[in-house]
């Protein structure tokens, strides 16, 4: 029973930043049809950026968090810049989007590496050590607040899209960027909002992550794989087929690192993606007469 | 009685092939003009070039006595929110619609001004009074609405902002006669105030008599404007 | 639009010729205007407006005289007729000799290409020559993966990551036999093919359901179960970080020089059967097949019949051969291979070169593969910036090209001919009332020449009307007129018979009605106005003003 709750609560926590990286890729897909493979780059750049202020400013948890959130809205503002607006309306776009944010990614990464040095850093804890008692089973403090963070931002996220103008702006964008500019609505400062919010998502996500792990140049690439593999198997463009397979994703990772050791943890994922891709060829929501169809 | 369009000499086309020769069309405040033509003639042309959808090579257009547009645009449709936020309305031809939006939504989204936004709920009783029908499916998806309701949110939502200039191109394309006709009564009926409206369409019995003018399009020339001194010795 | 036609013609008596033996009807003197010269108009209309630039070269092609025993005589790849440079003979203009001329450049910069890379050790500075073997044996094997994978990425466009799996599965696999069954170095690239084609196998059956970005995250992910299975068996060197021991030809006893020649030109020789299997396969009929049918555009294949699906997995084992042939290489000359093959960093550079040089062509994949690799291991010694000038060339690449570096002469063509359409539509004169389609389609040409004049008569003739013509004729419909109205008459009766106005004579002397003809036998005339004109002259100068209007509106 222990090991059962030990399990989900593990795969819930992975699950929740993981997430975050893949909702943010699925909602940059779906509202700009770029792929964003640049979140590598902002994952550790964002870490960087809390790393920094945490030592300039104050350890106060909830500087290092904006400042984590603010360099990653940075991160994705300076992608924004570089691939969106020059590229959107040119041949090739998707594979030349892409390969641009591998290419910012590249020298991204190798810019840290450069400034800041091959040797990792760390965040103070953010959410203290203390533990609180449930039903009989102990739940650490930093995995609630990674779960009640990220769950907060998503909310956040998702009601802002739903309620506000510039929410509707991204989702009449996703549907119909030739309409859209017929009212108004510019496909470049949409593209702003969008890179920000979802740079702010992987910069939390990045603060999150390095409670556990530590910051480092290239820190961000497996979250990167691992949030473009949840978001492909949930299907590109749907919030709610990311969720469920990060769920998915977190349990197979929490069982296979108590079952059977961590170093087979990349192996059972990556054939739970398969079998599930050869299942559902267009993932888990299964999306096949979305507007923006890749 | 301000200017509130104020085209001259528009050399618009696609690549080497020229749709719209030195044309001249001067819209004034208050005014309802048609604009007739067969399909094929530039109707829609000039529309996309007043909004910025499509280049134009020669000539200037002033809207509100600002000058819009570039002669050579960029990519279609990358200045166009900054064309439809001095105070142009188009109303598409074919609906322009976002297919997983409801209706409110798309309401919504034609109120693109702060003060527009705020005062919506306003606005969307406004439309709703001109397109009655439309008050029972407001939480519906457009996808899912027949030809003369979708036209009628598409219109609906170009009448969100107090725009300056209304463009409806062909607004009973595609519709039954007799729903057709209930599309044209209201933007006919429409209070203009300061604005204009011009209406392209190919059915002149609809607009005959209840427009301030009517002009002819053929081959991108604009005929059968204002007429000569000399034409006046005739009648 | 001319509002009042105000002529450029000044105001003047004129006077009837026929004044001398007392005209009929008076009208010895009318007040008329002076007619401007009709050839101003011709002039104008057909005079050559457009700014004339200097012309630059057209295509430059190879020529030079033909010997008339030996005009036909031409190189051909034995066993076709197929002539490698599309030699033509022809007849120069201006001399009349026989010449000849090549068609396609392209073999001559092939084989310099190759010629120098063949000699370019021979050309290494001291000192360096060490560095630039290794970086040149490097680039000739991960050059021939590239090609390779051009196959699959441009020519049957298929979104496939798993091109250094392939490589790193056969190395590993061969390796580890070697080492444990002690094979020669030859038999490692045969085994590598066999590996290749069951690995080829596998990654083959899921592109027949997933594509695009899902099928690359397929392949990313059985890159990285072989990474991961690879890097903890122990089995295969978990320990030391690779395999090695493998036999190879490079014999050791060789000085140190000679071993690096050999490797280069080992893998010199590699990538050029990689260029002609990407030729052979590219340029014939299962090229041509794939790149009928790219990804979600397969409907118009499938509708003319060709079996796309069956192409796809064709050039799915035959890459995987050939890949699995060069992960055999890659263990015989280098005795072994490490872990880092399988890394993210070696699938990105590899993106990174093809996108560098053009995806789909053979020369790109190439090219990037170069500049990629003199990057990255000749500049070894500028450390992490070299990187950074990596992602910087390929982000400036893909920021403006449209297609790497070999897609630029077809970038500029197509924004040159653009910018071409447009200075000439700017340019176009109206002159002709006829639409370009209209042009095209009309099948006697002489209606548009004819047009055209017409609209030039029709200009220079709206410039003669004004009051003192229109009263001249109100006063005298028939008989003597002052030129400007005699040539606007003029035009007027020589209008074709389709609409052109007539009276209509309700009895003897009865009113009278303007009619227009329907220009077709038995359709009679339709009544044009309900007005009626009394006398005959009024009816005359009703027509007139008629047709002037009509002259005005068109």
């Amino acid at each position: 029973m222990d090991d059962l709750v030990f399990i989900l609560s593990n795969a819930v926590v992975v699950a929740c930043i993981y997430g975050l990286v893949a909702i943010a890729v699925s909602i940059t897909w779906s509202s700009l049809g770029l792929l964003n493979l640049g979140y590598g780059f902002i994952f550790s750049f964002a870490g960087y950026g809390a790393y920094l202020a945490a030592k300039m400013i104050s350890a106060h948890p909830l500087v290092i968090a904006s400042a984590g959130i603010l360099t990653g809205a940075l991160g994705g503002i300076i992608i924004c810049l570089l691939v969106f607006i020059p590229l959107h309306d040119k041949p090739n776009f998707t594979i030349r989007g892409m390969t641009a944010t591998l290419a910012i990614s590249l020298m991204g990464s190798q810019g840290l590496l450069w400034w800041f040095g091959p040797l990792s850093k760390s965040l103070p804890d953010l959410f203290g050590v203390w533990q609180v008692s449930l039903f009989g089973i102990v739940f650490t403090s930093d995995k609630l607040g990674i779960v009640g963070c990220s769950i907060l931002m998503l909310t956040f996220v998702l009601l802002w899209m739903k309620g506000s103008r510039r929410g509707l702006e991204i989702r009449a964008m996703m549907m119909n960027p030739h309409a859209a500019s017929i009212v108004g609505i510019g496909i470049r400062s949409t593209g702003f909002y969008v890179m920000a919010i979802t740079g702010a998502m992987a910069g939390l996500a990045s603060v999150l992550l390095s409670q556990t792990y530590y910051i480092a140049p290239f820190s961000g690439l497996t979250p990167l794989i691992k949030g473009v593999s949840i978001a492909l198997c949930g299907g590109l463009g749907s919030v709610q087929g990311a969720v469920i397979a990060a769920i998915i994703l977190g349990l197979v990772e929490a069982m296979t690192s108590r079952l059977l050791g961590g170093q087979y943890v990349l192996i059972t994922q990556f054939l739970t993606i398969i079998t599930i891709l050869l299942i559902r060829p267009r993932g888990v929501a299964g999306i096949l007469d979305r507007a923006r169809e890749q | 009685m301000s200017e509130v369009l104020n085209i001259k000499g528009l050399s618009a086309g696609y690549g080497p092939l020229r749709v719209i020769h030195d044309l001249d069309l001067v819209v004034r405040s208050g005014e309802r003009v048609g604009l007739v033509g067969l399909n094929g003639h530039g109707k829609t042309t000039l529309f996309y070039a007043i909004a910025g959808l499509t280049g134009w090579q020669r000539g200037s257009i002033l809207l509100n006595g600002k000058q819009i547009g570039r002669t050579r645009s960029q990519g279609p449709g990358r200045y166009t929110h900054h064309i439809v936020r001095l105070g142009l309305a188009i109303l598409p031809q074919g609906d322009e619609i976002f297919n997983g939006l409801t209706v409110e939504e798309h309401l919504d989204s034609g109120a693109f001004t702060r003060d527009a936004w705020r005062s919506r709920k306003r606005r969307k009783d406004r439309v709703l009074e001109l397109f009655p029908p439309l008050r029972k499916l407001m939480k519906t998806p457009v996808g899912k609405l027949s030809g003369g309701e979708r036209r009628m949110v598409s219109i609906g939502r170009g009448l969100m902002t107090d725009a300056r200039l209304y463009l409806a191109d062909e607004p009973t394309l595609g519709l039954a006669p007799k729903i057709g006709i209930g599309v044209m009564n209201a933007l006919l009926e429409i209070d203009l105030g300061q604005s204009a409206m011009l209406i392209a369409e190919q059915n002149v019995a609809l607009l005959e008599h209840r427009v301030d003018r009517i002009i002819g399009m053929h081959a991108g020339k604009l005929k059968g404007e204002a007429s000569s001194a000399l034409m006046m010795r005739l009648h | 639009m001319n509002d009042d036609a105000k002529p450029a013609s000044s105001p003047y008596r004129w006077r009837n010729p026929l004044a001398v033996w007392g005209a009929k009807g008076g009208n010895y003197e009318v007040p008329s205007i002076q007619v401007p010269d009709p050839r101003t108009v011709w002039d104008e209309n057909t005079a050559y407006k457009v700014r004339l630039h200097k012309v630059g070269r057209m295509k430059h092609y190879i020529i030079w005289p033909a010997n008339a025993s030996r005009l036909w005589s031409r190189w051909r790849w034995w066993p076709t007729r197929r002539n490698p440079l599309h030699v033509r003979g022809l007849y120069n203009r201006k001399t009349l000799k026989a010449e000849k001329k090549i068609l396609d450049r392209r073999p001559v910069y092939w084989a310099l290409a190759l010629l120098a890379l063949a000699v370019a050790p021979f050309l290494f500075p001291e000192g360096l020559e060490n560095t630039l073997l290794t970086a040149g044996a490097i680039f000739g094997i991960f050059a021939a993966v590239n090609i390779c994978w051009t196959l699959i990425i441009g020519t049957a466009s298929i979104f496939s990551l798993a091109s250094y799996a392939v490589v790193g599965v056969a190395a590993f696999i061969t390796s580890w036999l070697s080492i444990n069954y002690g094979l020669p170095w030859w038999q490692l690239p045969l085994i590598g093919m066999v590996i290749g084609f069951l690995f080829g196998g596998l990654i083959a059956l899921p592109a027949m359901r997933l594509d695009g970005f899902y099928y690359a995250l397929l392949t990313l992910g059985l890159n990285e179960l072989c990474r991961v299975y690879f890097t903890t068996s122990k089995e295969f060197g978990s320990a030391s970080g690779g395999l090695y021991g493998a036999s190879t030809y490079i014999d050791s006893d060789w000085p140190p020089l000679v071993q690096s020649l050999v490797g280069y030109y080992g893998a010199f020789a590699l990538m050029v059967a990689a260029l002609f299997l990407f030729r052979f396969t590219n340029g014939k009929r299962l090229g041509r097949v794939l790149r009928m049918a790219p990804e979600k555009r397969e409907a118009f294949a499938e509708a003319t019949g060709v079996d796309y699906k069956r192409a796809r997995v064709t050039i799915f084992l035959l890459t995987s051969i050939a890949l699995g042939f060069i992960g055999g290489f890659y263990a015989a000359q280098y005795r072994g291979v490490a872990f880092s093959i399988f890394g993210f960093e070696t699938v990105l550079l590899g993106l990174a070169m093809l996108t560098i040089g053009g995806i789909g062509k053979a020369e790109g994949a190439v090219l990037g593969t170069l500049i990629v690799v003199v990057l990255d291991k000749v500049l070894i010694t500028w450390g992490p910036i070299r990187h950074i000038l990596i992602g910087a060339l390929m982000l400036g690449v893909v920021l403006f090209l449209n297609n790497g570096l070999y897609g630029m002469k077809r970038q500029f063509y197509a924004w040159r001919d653009k910018k071409k359409g447009e200075w000439r539509s700017t340019r176009a004169e109206k002159g002709g009332e006829a639409l370009p389609e209209e042009a095209t389609e009309t099948d006697d040409k002489d209606d548009l020449y004819h047009r055209r004049f017409d609209k030039m008569q029709r200009d220079y003739l709206k410039k003669l009307v004004c009051d003192e013509v229109i009263a001249e004729h109100k006063a005298k419909p028939l008989g003597q007129h002052s030129e400007a109205l005699e040539r606007l008459l003029l035009y007027f009766r020589r209008a074709p018979q389709e609409d052109k106005y007539a009276l209509h004579r309700a009895g003897p002397n009865g009113p009278y009605k303007i009619v227009a003809f329907s220009g077709m036998r038995g359709t009679s005339p339709r009544i044009v106005e309900d007005r009626e004109y009394t006398t005959i002259e009024e009816a005359y100068h009703g027509v007139f003003m008629r047709r002037v209007h009509d002259l005005l509106e068109a």
